[in-house]
């Protein structure tokens, strides 16, 4: 009942104009990500992620692409790179 | 920041925790092996040419550096290259690095300048352009969602193997611009501000960037995770 009411009034501040929109919490993602938010901002973003029905699918999906692209795949080293490198150095670097 | 809020950031998938539990412990003890804590460097003896001091950098950075490159240009020979280049003028400008930024990110700026110069000359463009980027953005009226996003299929997630090539892929179709941020702030964890200076721009230009970037990312995957598309087109 109290998580209810909580999700009414911040749905009222919204539509007011007292909390931040979905265009806005959107143009918030990377700085709340980063951790840069203000703390009354970030606040107010994670209210309206946890009542919006829109938006809380829409960050979770955005977290989930961030998360899959650090996970997307090792790239292989080319045997000996580092020795390769060093004798093109050692060959140039005069 | 407060712990509470951490814990909400860093939590991922179920699979992707172990994926990256997995690779973080091979990193973790293959670095425990060579060097037990980030590599510090002599920077004196970088500058007066000591090539023992060089030699220790490349060493160190190379793997790293040419992971970079790699991505950047998904070329294996040239990307040895560029690398090679890259160490080369680092070793004739190391006069010029001025300590306003770490070594690294000064490092890291010439080999994906030459990069991307590469990338230039060989004419290999990406498929999306900055107004693609644009498209795949969400759509707003009145500051509300217009459409609700698709939920994504638990399923189709849950299947690695695929779901690293399909990411892959949509990283490979990014403008060039936002492909280099998301590799230097998604993949190799460099900070916002490094990036910035790395790319010579501002921290909030990486940041719009980075987040155009996920946000046409999320919208090429979406095309393929979410029920409601049983193929991916958009990626085909």
């Amino acid at each position: 009942m109290g998580g209810f009411v909580m999700k009414l009034i911040v749905m009222i501040k919204t539509l007011l104009g007292f909390a931040p929109n979905c265009e806005k919490v959107n143009a918030f993602l990377a700085d709340y990500m980063d951790g840069t938010l203000p703390e009354k901002t970030a606040k107010q973003f994670e209210d309206h992620i946890d009542m919006c029905k829109c938006c809380g699918p829409y960050f979770e999906q955005y977290r989930e692409t961030i998360d899959m692209t650090r996970c997307c795949g090792e790239v292989k080293l080319p045997e000996e790179l580092v020795e390769h490198t060093l004798t093109f150095l050692r060959k140039n670097a005069k | 920041m407060e712990p509470d809020r951490l814990a909400f950031l860093k939590m991922r998938s179920p699979l992707c925790n172990l994926f990256y539990m997995a690779t973080t412990k091979a990193t973790v003890s293959s670095a425990a092996n060579s060097s037990p804590t980030k590599p510090e460097y002599d920077l004196e003896a970088l500058l007066r040419g000591d090539e023992e001091a060089f030699e220790y950098l490349v060493v160190q950075e190379s793997p790293r550096l040419y992971r970079v490159i790699f991505r950047i240009l998904g070329d294996e020979e040239e990307s040895q290259n560029i690398l090679q280049e890259t160490f080369l003028q680092a070793f004739q400008r190391m006069d010029t690095f001025r300590k306003e930024s770490k070594l690294t990110t000064w490092l890291y700026a010439i080999g994906i300048n030459l990069a991307r110069a590469s990338l230039r000359k060989s004419k290999r463009l990406s498929s999306l352009n900055d107004q693609d980027v644009e498209r795949m953005q969400p759509s707003f009226s009145k500051g509300m969602f217009l459409e609700s996003p698709h939920h994504w299929d638990p399923l189709k997630l849950a299947e690695q193997s695929d779901r690293h090539r399909l990411v892959h892929q949509a990283i490979v179709k990014l403008p060039e611009d936002y492909k280099t941020i998301v590799i230097l702030r998604d993949i190799e964890e460099h900070s916002t501000d490094e990036v910035a200076k790395m790319l010579g721009i501002t921290s909030g230009a990486v940041r719009v960037r980075l987040h155009r970037a996920r946000g046409a990312l999320r919208s090429m995957l979406d095309a393929h995770f979410s029920h409601s598309n049983p193929s991916w087109e958009g990626l085909s």
